[in-house]
């Protein structure tokens, strides 16, 4: 791409007028985030989700439903968050509180499967790490959950030519940030880049949303993008792409991230890609019941 | 106070059920192996396996059939007897939707547009270990509705070898009852077979055209050499029996044996492991594989 035409998209994506202000709970819901399960204290959690009605109602409403069995339904939001779990409720936060800021009405892509993509490349990018001994997996997660968050500016902003692009991606089988070069000049890369500096988010989360696609071209955290790539790419050919037939094959070793994240990782050598792949079709099916308690029901896969 | 994470997994789900843990080391123990995963949803059909294992042996726990499948000199035979449980009721036809998919959406594409400056247009699948043959014939159904758009004009030769004349005369007569044809839509039993009676259909002559059925065992080196040219080659749950030296043997034959730019595919929960360095390892959705690279640059 040229630097005329970079600094064309992105005065285009600088100008999208609708873009929203950041959601209040976004941030400390991210700090949440960024903890281990055993370090999160349940009161923070409470806090959070007293913090909004909506989504204090969502935890009562879904820990009250017959999927949890429960005899009589908790009645406090304590109770609920109990009920539910940790990862539930951090979901139904996340959700909601994006939810909020690019409403559902707004949606070309349907969310249900825009968060399984993304929860789904959160817990790779968690196991991930889990088997590189220096990596913050708690960082990766986070970086895995929001690394696609350009595709809600672009229902937001540029619903029309972002709904072309995903009809053309499920009719050619192409990767949908393909398609969306093809049809809209630009990706959800640029314009998550252009929300995630307006929120402010952290450094290596944004150079995570702008380059996982071309590893190569990130300057800050290279290994943590490289990790991205790789996790994002393993969840589409397992089941927790966008909804529809990508027809390429991938070879992971072969891909530049995985020399990237080799050269900080050693350990990479010894992983048995083949067994975690196996071991991720059992992560799929966590992310449907996570995603089904959340949406009502899981999509089709792809 | 820290919250616990709950099972995202409802109640219900076979998977939530208590497992033993002895079934993971098991698990782990038939992974090192055989090259066979069984992923935690799936550990049921290993526990099953084990349960009728356990009852020829009238061992009384997991950790009894473990120690029965740890002792020396039973474990190599034992651990047979198990891997044939877990991968009974594994043949059929149409068995991996994601195999066949990939197979038609991405590799056929790709061989047409590879092979399009040849003039004879020729493609060469072998299914090597087709024991009652199942996978040719789902091959070949496949190949025959890919004839008049992809491979218009091309000449499909599909070769079955198992090393059991019995395997090899049931997949000659090609007569399947129900369990065989639960995956098969009833759109291709239809187009595909003929009745044999109220519970058996037979493959019809035009499919079985396509496929070369013979007797061939995978470590006989003299015969291996000969199986050339080949630009698939399918072997599903059968290197699982194989020690790692015959099995690293075998499979730097079908390395040889493929072309340049040819695809390998064991079963669905099967892993090469790290037996051959110069297979690739690839994903396609739903599904991995093993690439030998074009001669060209050896990148997708």
């Amino acid at each position: 791409m040229t630097t005329s035409s970079d600094a064309k998209i992105r005065e285009r994506v600088q100008q999208i007028e609708t873009l929203p202000a950041i959601p209040a709970v976004f941030l400390p819901l991210l700090k949440l985030l960024s903890n281990s399960a055993e370090e999160v204290k349940v009161d923070e959690v409470v806090r959070l989700v007293s913090y909004d009605n909506t989504i204090a109602g969502h935890c009562l409403r879904l820990a009250g439903s017959p999927l949890f069995g429960l005899a009589q339904a908790p009645k406090s939001i304590k109770g609920a968050v109990i009920t539910l779990g940790l990862r539930r409720v951090e979901t139904i936060l996340l959700t909601c509180c994006l939810g909020q800021a690019f409403p559902a009405t707004k949606w070309v892509l349907d969310p249900a499967v825009f968060w399984r993509h993304s929860l789904g490349c959160a817990m790779v990018c968690r196991k991930f790490s889990e088997k590189l001994a220096a990596a913050d997996s708690e960082r990766a997660y986070m970086a895995g959950l929001l690394h696609d968050i350009g595709f809600m500016v672009n229902c937001l902003a540029f619903s029309k030519e972002f709904s072309k692009a995903m009809a053309s991606a499920g009719q050619e089988g192409i990767p949908l940030g393909e398609a969306e070069q093809s049809t809209m000049g630009f990706t959800h890369c640029e314009t998550g880049r252009a929300l995630a500096e307006k929120w402010r988010l952290a450094d290596d989360i944004i150079e995570v949303i702008t380059h996982h696609h071309a590893v190569e071209q990130s300057q800050k955290a290279q290994p943590l993008v490289a990790l991205v790539h790789l996790s994002d790419l393993l969840c589409r050919m397992r089941g927790l792409g966008y909804g529809y037939y990508e027809r390429h094959k991938v070879d992971l070793i072969a891909d530049p991230a995985w020399a990237i994240l080799l050269k900080e990782h050693r350990e990479l050598e010894g992983v048995d890609l083949v067994r975690f792949s196996f071991e991720l079709d059992e992560a799929v099916e966590e992310i449907e019941a996570l995603v089904a308690t959340v949406f009502g029901s899981a999509p089709a896969r792809a | 106070m820290t919250i616990v994470p709950q099972p995202a997994v409802p109640a219900s789900s076979k998977a939530a059920e208590v497992i033993d843990p002895v079934y993971r080391q098991i698990r782990d123990l038939v992974y090192k192996t055989s090259g066979i995963y069984k992923a935690e949803e799936k550990l049921y059909l290993l526990a099953d396996g084990c349960g009728r294992r356990m009852k020829q042996l009238a061992a009384r726990t997991p950790r009894e059939y473990w120690d029965r499948l740890n002792a020396a000199p039973f474990r190599d035979a034992e651990l047979r007897e198990l891997l044939n449980e877990i991968t009974i009721g594994e043949t059929c036809l149409f068995r991996s939707q994601a195999q066949l998919d990939a197979l038609r959406k991405v590799i056929l594409p790709e061989i047409v547009v590879g092979k399009t400056k040849q003039i004879t247009k020729r493609l060469r699948i072998w299914s090597a270990g087709c024991s009652t043959g199942e996978e040719p014939y789902t091959l070949a159904i496949n190949m025959l509705e890919e004839s008049e758009r992809l491979l218009k004009g091309w000449t499909v030769e599909i070769l079955a070898t198992d090393l059991n004349d019995r395997s090899i005369e049931t997949a000659k007569a090609g007569v399947y009852g129900d369990y065989a044809l639960r995956n098969t839509s009833e759109l291709y039993r239809r187009k595909y077979f003929s009745t044999v009676d109220e519970k058996k259909l037979e493959v019809r002559p035009e499919v079985k055209k396509l496929i070369t059925f013979s007797r061939l065992n995978l470590q006989d080196d003299s015969k291996m050499l000969f199986m050339k040219g080949m630009d698939l080659i399918f072997c599903c749950n059968v290197l699982i029996y194989f020690d790692a030296v015959s099995k690293s043997k075998v499979v730097s034959h079908f390395f040889s044996n493929l072309n340049f730019g040819g695809h390998f595919f064991l079963g669905t929960s099967e892993s090469l492991m790290k037996l051959n360095a110069e297979f690739h390892l690839i994903h396609f959705p739903g599904t991995i594989a093993y690439w030998k690279p074009s001669l060209s640059s050896g990148k997708l």
